[in-house]
């Protein structure tokens, strides 16, 4: 497989792993901006997705709907949902004939929908759920799409790749970002609704519910997030699953660049599999998490060395 | 009956050859069926499945940018859903018409590029030759597998006023919408169900089979899977549609010039898994950026080195390099007397009367009658820098003889030929609107093939006679009837 093509599909992927996290985010946290008595705060979120300063921060401040517009239709905003599927679907337009044309045509139909002016007037005057629904969707039907009808060759093992390095990096940045909070405002340790909410974000309240109990606690918080490999976006899932298509790529030509990351995926996937609530505890979650998330960068750096750097 | 007021206002244009209407204003026989059929739509129906083409053509991607204010816009190639129908007889006449002259285009590419026997006997002037920017030295004695230099070419037709076939011109080099050959026909398909087969139309689904088997048997290593690959300028080229869409219809890698690297006068494409050697290479880059390192040195779109590599027939290049010679404005008028001195036959299609305005006296007879001509440059394309005597004010025609003045050999002019018409539908109306033709001719060494259609262009504007897209132009389905 050509190197453009290889990464073209590993960024097609992860950016719709990224607008589909983003928008599942912006959705809870809209929802739960309405079902609070205190001024719900939207830096959490600004923090995760976007690079703005703090002055630029401020000039958003808490305006849902500003946010929401900021985040989803701007323009200016390289990390806006807009942005992000429109270099999706680049990526996608100069690797078409490596894709099905079915999922072709439905990149291009979530590049027209994301672009519909209806959308701006959801966000901007009536119920914004429906634009984030209405896009939601189209990531959905993309993921059925992907899954119904590419070939499980090299080229879907460079897009699951992505797909999950995308996704164990968010995790790690939301659990993060929630736990830096606490040291602001002790308070919210044992606010239900802020676990609850930040379980939502991850798609993974329900499971949370069959497996503990007790009602929430941090710490359990962090070991469904973390460890949990019943959990599709827990960290561990994630690294299990580059590990197992970094696996398919093994190739006798270039077998040095294939052991070089093998390494580094294994020793990350080691690391986190032989971790527990405690041990994570002793090296403090900041700690643990800064490095799992520069262990992931790193192999996307590699990845990017060894597979894709073309020119 | 009010539902078809559309059809009954149909006003054909004098003087004109209108494919549907015959002199006495009777339908002519092989638009019948599809007139029967459309006269059951109302209006509102035409208007519904005008919207479904939309669509389709949109979310499709079958669309090209057009870059304003900093943000693309997706626009659509015009398309009209009444289709253009050819009869059986009428094809089988273009058809040996385009064998013919692809041949002996074939054999003249050749020979200049060889013997020169051509210029030697007399037959093409030598300056014309020499003086053609598309004529590369760098070709001479080139080795091309099977001789064969137009593996692909897009020969535009013309009717004049009683049926008559012109070609108007030749296109050797990248021609291209074949794909919108295609998509059309898959949108009639959507449009008018049975249709087609109720009308035995025939299909054009074998194009990019031929054409992979073509490109195959030009393979210089003699090895099970040659790598065969589709070199595109990149996704900002206005046909880059067309070339994915012809690189998944082959199973063939799309490459652009920075995927590919020259080793030891080898082409070799950026894998995942190293380097892998390139055997065909289906280009869609012209001559002139195909490598820096011979042409355009600005070019990035090429492949530094590849001309050596295919000089030493290390790889092959479809279409041949250097083929603009052929294709020139200038050569074009030469090319029935080719046909007479290489094959010693009449042609079969003939040529639209050319002037040269590199010959004072043609110069003289074309500036005296040139509203009733039409001038072109000799290596211009896309309709750009045409002047329609007819329509051109006198200030224009004044600039425009001055821009001749300057250098009389890049300009030829022909007297206006008036294209035949087809019905359009428009506005809930049927119109008339002045089409050609373009079908794709695929030369391979089992000899040359032509799938029956191609592309019919539509001057969408009223009384136009341009059908080129960049001026207004739009394509309909063309139907090749059994």
């Amino acid at each position: 497989m050509l190197s453009r093509v290889a990464s073209s599909l590993y960024w097609l992927s992860r950016y719709i792993e990224r607008s589909d996290g983003i928008l599942r985010m912006l959705k809870i946290n809209y929802a739960s901006s309405q079902d609070t008595v205190q001024e719900f705060t939207w830096e959490p979120v600004i923090r995760i997705f976007t690079g703005l300063q703090a002055e630029e921060k401020e000039a958003l401040g808490n305006d849902s709907r500003a946010v929401l517009k900021y985040m989803v239709l701007d323009k200016e905003n390289p990390n806006s949902v807009l942005n992000i599927i429109t270099q999706a679907r680049e990526n996608a337009r100069s690797v078409q004939e490596h894709i099905t044309k079915d999922l072709w045509q439905c990149l291009n139909e979530y590049y027209h929908a994301v672009r519909d002016p209806a959308l701006s007037f959801w966000i901007e005057k009536d119920d914004p759920i429906t634009a984030l629904d209405i896009l939601i969707k189209q990531g959905m039907l993309y993921y059925g799409t992907v899954e119904i009808t590419m070939e499980r060759g090299e080229g879907r093992a460079f897009m699951n790749i992505g797909h999950y390095l995308e996704r164990g990096i968010q995790s790690v940045d939301l659990l993060d970002t929630k736990f830096g909070s606490l040291d602001d405002n002790p308070d919210l340790l044992t606010d239900t609704t802020y676990w609850k909410h930040l379980l939502l974000s991850l798609g993974g309240y329900e499971i949370y519910l069959k497996t503990y109990r007790k009602g929430f606690e941090a710490e359990n918080v962090v070991e469904q997030v973390v460890l949990n490999n019943e959990f599709p976006r827990s960290v561990l899932y994630s690294v299990n699953h580059i590990q197992m298509y970094f696996e398919r790529l093994k190739s006798e030509n270039n077998i040095d660049n294939f052991r070089e990351l093998t390494f580094l995926i294994g020793r990350l996937q080691s690391s986190i599999k032989y971790s527990s609530v405690k041990t994570i505890k002793q090296d403090g979650l900041h700690e643990y998490l800064t490095r799992i998330r520069s262990e992931l960068f790193n192999i996307g750096n590699v990845l990017n060395q060894h597979y894709f750097a073309y020119s | 009956m009010n539902d078809q007021a559309y059809f009954n206002q149909y006003q054909p244009t004098p003087n004109t050859w209108d494919e549907m209407f015959g002199a006495d204003a009777k339908i002519r026989k092989h638009y019948q069926k599809v007139i029967n059929y459309l006269t059951k739509e109302s209006i509102d129906d035409l208007n519904k499945k005008e919207d479904l083409a939309k669509r389709l053509f949109m979310s499709q991607g079958i669309t090209f940018t057009v870059y304003s204010s900093g943000e693309g816009i997706e626009k659509i190639f015009p398309f009209d859903i009444i289709p253009r129908i050819i009869t059986g007889e009428e094809w089988a006449f273009v058809e040996k018409g385009i064998k013919q002259r692809l041949n002996v285009l074939n054999l003249f590419l050749k020979d200049v590029y060889s013997n020169q026997f051509i210029i030697k006997d007399g037959i093409v002037p030598i300056d014309i030759i020499y003086s053609c920017p598309h004529f590369l030295r760098e070709m001479y004695n080139v080795q091309v597998p099977y001789d064969i230099y137009v593996h692909i070419a897009g020969i535009d037709l013309i009717r004049d006023h009683d049926g008559t076939f012109y070609v108007l011109e030749d296109n050797l080099r990248t021609p291209s919408g074949v794909s919108y050959m295609l998509e059309n026909r898959e949108i009639t398909k959507r449009l008018f169900p049975d249709l087609l087969p109720q009308c035995k139309v025939r299909s054009v689904t074998e194009y990019p089979n031929i054409l992979y088997k073509n490109l195959l048997s030009l393979s210089p290593r003699q090895i099970p899977n040659p790598t065969i690959v589709l070199l595109s300028p990149g996704i900002y080229n206005s046909a880059y549609f067309e070339h994915t869409t012809l690189a998944r219809l082959m199973g063939v890698e799309l490459v652009e010039g920075r995927d590919l690297v020259v080793s030891n006068n080898k082409v070799f494409m950026k894998t995942t898994t190293g380097l892998q050697q390139v055997d065909v290479i289906y280009r869609r880059v012209d001559d002139e950026f195909l490598d820096p390192l011979v042409f355009n040195q600005t070019s990035i779109l090429g492949v530094p080195g590849i001309m050596d590599a295919y000089r030493k027939g290390n790889v092959a290049i479809v279409n041949a390099i250097g083929n603009g010679v052929a294709d020139d404005k200038a050569i074009y008028s030469y090319v029935p007397d080719m046909i007479r001195y290489y094959l010693n036959e009449e042609p079969i299609l003939k040529n639209v009367p050319t002037y040269q305005l590199g010959n004072p006296d043609e110069k003289e007879y074309v500036f005296e009658n040139i509203n009733k001509m039409v001038v072109k440059r000799t290596n211009g394309s896309g309709g750009y820098g045409m002047l329609m005597g007819h329509a051109a004010t006198l200030e224009e025609t004044e600039d425009y003889k001055n821009e001749i003045l300057k250098n009389p050999r890049d300009f030829i002019a022909q007297p206006t030929i008036s294209l035949s018409s087809a019905p359009c539908y428009m506005q809930g109306k049927l119109t008339p609107r002045r089409i050609d033709l373009r079908p794709y001719a695929l030369c391979g060494p089992d000899g040359i093939e032509i799938v029956p259609g191609g592309l019919t262009r539509v001057a969408l504007r009223e009384g136009s006679l341009v059908v080129n897209s960049s001026q207004g132009g739009g394509s309909k389905d063309t139907w090749v009837l059994l």
